[in-house]
């Protein structure tokens, strides 16, 4: 060491005394025969410091609104310089504190370090695991995509089941009588503001407490001179900490799970599920039907989590042997193992979010969309407004239909309302719905013109896969009851095949062609 | 003996500060990388201000150039002002921002001038300070007439 940084170092300890407090933390003597295992409360440390840092990394570009919050997190994971990364570490390093805080505790358990006198550190890190799972619970809304939305849904209908309660819990949760712009702020500001100083305290008293009794060491005393925590122990730690963490650096690489769709509480076929350390309540919840679902989703997890906090008083022996132990051990493996075959279970009833192929409601509104340049005019990559992409649609239904009908709403003065009707309109309102998920596939010139003809035509008064009017009969399979020459006459003049018909003649309406390419399509459908 | 033992400990503890510093180094690297603020936005390109034969002929005439504006993952429309004039046989761009602290300038028809209503700022109808604060004259954008259209296009 250069005798200018002696020098300044020395005049630092003189004015603040930092050698004394370096010496207090890091030369802790610990008992012989500590090993690999003490070192899991170190990781979990760790891992809580990748969250710190990537999480204000993150809060630097996230806005906690309906409007922008998912427009924000694609702008971080598509724009920011290894924002991709960025979000993964903070995605896989939540799974990385709950999983090293499940082992660290099971570590107290095996060697009965909760024992006297240790009982209040026991109850301390028993806060902080839930403090843990608190923070996965309001982290994992603040995407604001499908998965976030319905999971949240869930999660809070789940707290309505708290007894007297549950309402009052439950809007506690919401924030405002929905789920909504209340919900995410609240949720946002209990992750980012009031969580981490809980968790950053509760650590120190944590730590605080370890120092002050000691660590528990091995099961049984070893002889042997004590060695100080550092560069020992801490050598272990960070050689475990640098497995975890190119552990999760590689879990990273490949980013977090991709944004789905922007949350959406009008979709009715989406199939919620939870963060993977929560699927194994969530699946707990499928055996408790009904009435009973209570009992599944509080009370047994209630019953389970006050044993666990009420351990040292349980197991008050004086050996921490696991002779004499046996039965506790037997238990909480049990119990381990319920839990994981839980979340296993969970993983494995997997149902599929359904993906079916563009329904010809959908087709004609995509097609509908950049006919005359209807859309393209302006949305365009150097026109007015942004192009329509995929996966970036977040307006919602209604402000898109009156947007269609009328460009003008936004801005008078942008260009004239183009011809349009309300068939139209609905078609495609319904493809920009469809690309909150995916892409329109491509068509050829006929097969759209088609398209747009059958729904302005005929999805007034007809279904055809499951979308259109039912005062007529469904025609998705009418191929199998009529062929295309009898079906070309029904569209011609339905009154020369059936007297009574309701339905209009198109004879004159449309084109001939129109009308035989129509029927050809619809004798197709088997 | 000792000695030997003491020279073990402070190889290890160099080692184990060395790994510390380097994931903490790690850390603040991607910090440093994702914090980096956002570069501006795209460079010039020609725009339409307006036709030829919306062009008054009393002064400088108001052209506003709305575009879509990507502000992060927020997206706005920007409007730029500025001022077409005749120029010769040509045209004269003037860009409305206050050389001075920025603010817009509006051309003032009774008294022929540009006045900025920060801080007294005074342009004449080329752009020249004429009183006030400001540093030097507004700025000339190049300007251009599109044969096709018959649009007047600057670059901004």
């Amino acid at each position: 060491m250069s005798g200018r940084l002696a020098a300044l170092l020395d005049w630092l300890d003189d004015r603040t005394g930092f050698r004394v407090i370096n010496h207090h933390l890091l030369d802790e003597p610990l008992p012989p025969g500590t090993g690999w295992w003490f070192t899991l409360g170190s990781v979990l440390l760790f891992g809580m410091g990748v969250q710190i840092v990537t999480g204000i990394a993150l809060a630097l570009y996230y806005a906690p609104t309906p409007d922008h919050a998912w427009d924000s997190v694609r702008f971080i994971t598509t724009v920011i310089p290894a924002g991709q990364f960025l979000r993964g570490l903070h995605h896989w390093g939540a799974s990385v504190v709950v999983v090293a805080a499940v082992l660290h505790l099971s570590r107290v358990v095996f060697f009965g370090s909760y024992r006297k006198p240790r009982e209040a550190n026991w109850v301390v890190g028993f806060i902080l695991l839930h403090i843990i799972l608190a923070f996965g619970l309001t982290g994992y809304l603040l995407p604001w995509d499908q998965r976030a939305y319905w999971a949240t849904v869930v999660a809070i209908n789940i707290s309505k089941l708290t007894p007297f309660l549950g309402e009052t819990v439950a809007s506690l949760l919401r924030g405002g009588p929905d789920i909504g712009a209340l919900t995410l702020t609240r949720w946002y500001a209990i992750h980012v503001l009031v969580l981490p100083p809980v968790l950053v305290g509760l650590i120190a008293v944590h730590l605080y407490l370890m120092r002050r009794q000691g660590i528990s060491g091995p099961i049984r005393a070893r002889a042997g001179t004590p060695r100080p925590f550092f560069p020992y122990q801490a050598g272990r730690d960070l050689v475990v900490a640098i497995a975890v963490g190119a552990l999760l650096a590689a879990l990273a690489w490949k980013g977090a799970p991709a944004l789905e769709a922007p949350a959406d509480p009008t979709s009715s076929d989406y199939v919620p599920r939870p963060e993977w350390y929560f699927l194994g309540l969530f699946q707990l919840l499928k055996y408790f039907p009904g009435r009973l679902e209570v009992i599944g989703a509080l009370i047994l997890p209630g019953v389970v989590m006050t044993i666990l906090a009420l351990l040292p008083w349980i197991d008050r022996g004086s050996s921490r042997e696991w002779r004499s132990r046996r039965g506790l051990l037997a238990v909480f493996t049990a119990g381990l193992a319920g839990v994981a075959t839980l979340t296993l279970l969970g993983a494995m009833d997997r149902p599929r979010n359904a993906s079916t192929g563009w329904n010809i409601r959908e087709l004609a509104g995509a097609v509908l969309m950049t006919a005359d340049n209807r859309c393209t005019r302006c949305h365009t990559a150097d026109g007015i407004a942004a192009p329509i992409e995929a996966g970036h649609i977040a307006r919602p239904a209604d402000w898109l239909a009156a947007h269609v009908a009328d460009p003008e709403m936004i801005a008078p003065g942008l260009r004239a309302a183009p011809d349009t009707n309300q068939r139209d309109t609905a078609a495609i309102v319904a493809a920009l719905a469809r690309m909150r998920a995916d892409a329109p596939p491509a068509v050829d010139a006929a097969t759209g013109h088609l398209d747009v003809l059958v729904n302005r035509s005929c999805l007034g008064c007809h279904v055809i896969d499951g979308v259109g009017g039912k005062e007529g009969p469904e025609l998705s399979t009418v191929g199998r009851k009529y062929d295309a020459a009898s079906i070309e006459r029904r569209i011609i003049n339905p009154v020369n095949v059936k007297p009574d018909a309701q339905m209009p003649a198109f004879g004159g309406k449309l084109a001939p062609d129109d009308i035989r390419a129509t029927a050809a399509w619809l004798a197709s459908r088997k | 003996m000792t000695s030997h033992r003491d020279d073990r400990r402070s190889a290890l503890a160099r080692l184990v500060a060395a790994g510390i510093g380097l994931i903490t180094a790690g850390l603040a690297g991607l910090v440093g990388v994702v914090a980096a603020p956002r570069s501006s936005g795209p460079s010039k390109r020609w725009r339409r201000a307006l036709s030829v034969f919306d062009l008054g002929t009393k002064g400088p005439t108001t052209a506003v150039l709305a575009e879509r504006h990507a502000d992060g993952w927020y997206e706005t429309r920007r409007e730029s002002v500025v001022f077409i004039d005749r120029e010769g046989d040509g045209y004269r761009a003037l860009s409305a921002i206050c050389q001075h602290l920025g603010c817009r300038v509006h051309w003032d028809d009774t008294k022929q001038q540009f006045r900025c209503p920060c801080h007294g700022g005074v342009y004449d109808r080329e752009g020249r300070v004429v009183a006030g604060p400001p540093p030097r004259g507004l700025e000339r954008l190049a300007v251009r007439v599109n044969p096709q259209t018959s649009d007047i296009e600057v670059e901004l």
